[in-house]
């Protein structure tokens, strides 16, 4: 024992990695080993940090305990690291089934609840597994027969579905259609009929028949009205395009006009204005006056010689 | 003044002639009294006298320096030679009124006076048309007036066709359209070029219609609008031979927008043998003279 705190503490002193300490999460960092290091700063180290370095060496170094080895059962074959996590993942759907058993006889339905609810974390987390334990069961390790070998990989396979099976409560909607696997999570198309494709798929039912001949129907009357709507349409563009054009060429045409029309006006007015003066010239008033006292004058004078000659 | 025409004419004729008495001829109660005849004639249904007064009225204003009045009157005389049925007096004194309206330096009634002339004696001396109608349009375009002349290249094709001349005809159209080009009028450009095509499709020459097309395509705006595609869908069929096809174009709205006279040879479309490579030598078919009202 003395031996192995010695070779810890070296080991420690090289190690440079320091990670969250999770039971599990050990599993998967074993090849790193990564082990708590002190706190640089003040050099202490917390009891937690002891503890779980500690669990951390003792779980490195229990391939030299041959106790524990004899224990462990599954594969009969001692040092692999898949037969160690097919170990603790057999443990771990074990320990889920005996607490789906638990929930089923509950009579209160909140903590039913927070058990399935349970339940389904674990078995999220267990999956999240299979794929390394998948890795590693196709690694070949010495002093393994083939047989055995083979089996491992059914034995991985087989995992997912015995996940799965964990009854938590919503098992109803868990069965997948075989062939899909473990990729419930992407998004696939999916079909109503369960994949089978066979020739009764395919078959013309009498109502897709009628459907189908309704729409042609319509779809030809539509057709038909929109033809005479194009033609009308086409009618309009072209008694559009010859209006611009007429437009066009009474532009200039309108344009004369208005320039000689302004001159006749123009004219009209000079002419007015010459008109006034020459009538207020002949009939002004002081002309009136004018004749009617030499007209007066005239009378007297005839008065005067008709009064002379009469004498 | 005696209303008697026949007495105003003798008077206003001893007014202008020179003799010992008179040294100079008196121009305006001449005309006066020429044109007083003249109505009185034309009252009286007697056009051959009118149409000589008129003559003669007009001569007296040219001799007053009025050519506006001088072809006013011109005209009058023509339109009453138009009733007597002289078409060479009808092509004649029309031609003079238009010399005196350019004299007035008014090229549109000028052309106008042209275009009556040309329909009055198309149906009779065709040739003496198709060379007043071209006159009239010469006229207007020398003037920058071509919006004008749209009409009148439209009754010269209309001519042409009557005559059977179809390569004059689409030469025609052609004038049209550039007409129509300088003073973008595009619409009526467009329809020109696809009148040509028809035509020279009637006379059975594709490759000419095919040539014209390609000419016509040089201009971007054609290919896109819906005369030009309606063309090429036309030449396309011709080359295929697809009688179907000619005929379906033939009568769509497009064909439909452009003049009678071509709508008439559209419908008759196609004419001769329709061989998908060359186009056959045989020559169209003639005219039905019913159809040409």
């Amino acid at each position: 024992a003395l031996l192995f705190a010695a070779l810890a503490k070296h080991k420690l002193r090289s190690r440079s990695t320091f990670s969250a300490q999770d039971p599990r999460a050990r599993l998967s960092r074993r090849s790193t080993g990564g082990l708590p290091r002190c706190n640089t700063e003040t050099g202490e180290m917390s009891v937690i940090d002891i503890l779980t370095r500690v669990d951390a060496i003792c779980n490195k170094y229990d391939k030299y305990d041959v106790e524990k080895q004899k224990n462990l059962n599954v594969s009969g074959s001692g040092d692999d690291a898949f037969a160690r996590g097919y170990a603790a993942v057999d443990a771990e759907i074990e320990a889920a089934l005996e607490k789906a058993e638990l929930a089923s006889k509950e009579k209160s339905k909140a903590s039913t609840v927070a058990l399935n609810a349970e339940l389904r974390r674990t078995k999220a987390k267990l999956l999240e597994e299979v794929p390394k334990l998948q890795r590693l069961a196709i690694k070949k390790v010495k002093g393994l027969s083939t047989e055995d070998f083979a089996a491992r990989n059914d034995l991985v396979l087989a995992l997912p579905d015995r996940i799965q099976a964990i009854p938590d409560g919503s098992a109803a909607a868990a069965k997948q259609p075989g062939g899909w696997g473990p990729s419930a999570s992407h998004t696939e198309i999916k079909f109503d009929s369960d994949g089978r494709f066979d020739d009764e798929y395919f078959q013309e039912s009498e109502q897709s028949n009628q459907f189908r001949q309704e729409h042609e129907t319509r779809k030809r009357r539509q057709d038909q009205g929109l033809e005479m709507i194009s033609e009308g349409l086409d009618t309009l563009k072209n008694m559009a395009h010859d209006m611009n054009e007429e437009l066009d060429r009474q532009v200039p045409l309108a344009d004369e006009i208005d320039s000689k029309v302004d001159k006749a006006a123009s004219d009209l007015k000079n002419t007015n204005i010459r008109l006034k003066h020459t009538v207020t010239q002949l009939r002004s008033s002081r002309n009136f006056c004018i004749d009617i006292v030499l007209l007066i004058i005239i009378l007297g004078i005839a008065a005067y010689l008709y009064n002379v000659l009469k004498k | 003044m005696s209303s008697d025409p026949d007495k105003l004419v003798a008077k206003a004729d001893k007014l202008t002639k020179l003799t010992l008495t008179r040294w100079s001829a008196d121009w305006r109660n001449a005309t006066l009294n020429y044109e007083q005849a003249a109505n009185a004639y034309r009252v009286a249904k007697k056009y051959e006298k009118a149409k000589d007064a008129f003559e003669k009225a007009s001569k007296g204003q040219e001799m007053l320096t009025s050519p506006w009045d001088a072809a006013k009157h011109m005209e009058s005389a023509a339109a009453l030679a138009k009733e007597l049925g002289n078409w060479n007096d009808v092509a004649d004194l029309y031609r003079r009124a238009s010399e005196l309206y350019v004299e007035c330096g008014r090229a549109q009634p000028a052309s106008d006076a042209l275009g009556k002339a040309a329909r009055a004696v198309e149906d009779h001396l065709p040739d003496v048309a198709v060379q007043l109608y071209t006159d009239a349009c010469s006229l207007l375009e020398e003037d920058d007036k071509d919006q004008m002349a749209f009409d009148l290249y439209r009754a010269l094709t209309a001519v042409h066709i009557k005559l059977e001349k179809y390569t004059d005809a689409a030469a025609a159209l052609l004038r049209l359209g550039l007409a129509a080009d300088k003073c973008n009028a595009s619409n009526s450009q467009f329809k020109a070029y696809l009148s040509a095509i028809i035509v020279y499709l009637y006379a059975n020459d594709v490759k000419a219609a095919e040539k014209c097309y390609n000419d016509c395509s040089q201009i971007p705006a054609f290919l896109g609008s819906d005369q030009g595609r309606c063309g090429s869908r036309l030449i396309s069929a011709y080359s295929e031979g697809n009688v179907e096809e000619i005929k379906r174009v033939a009568q769509s709205s497009t064909i439909t927008h452009l003049d009678h006279a071509i709508i008439k040879l559209g419908r008759k479309l196609p004419t001769g043998e329709v061989t998908a490579v060359k186009a056959g030598t045989e020559e169209g078919e003639g005219l039905d003279e019913d159809d040409l009202t």
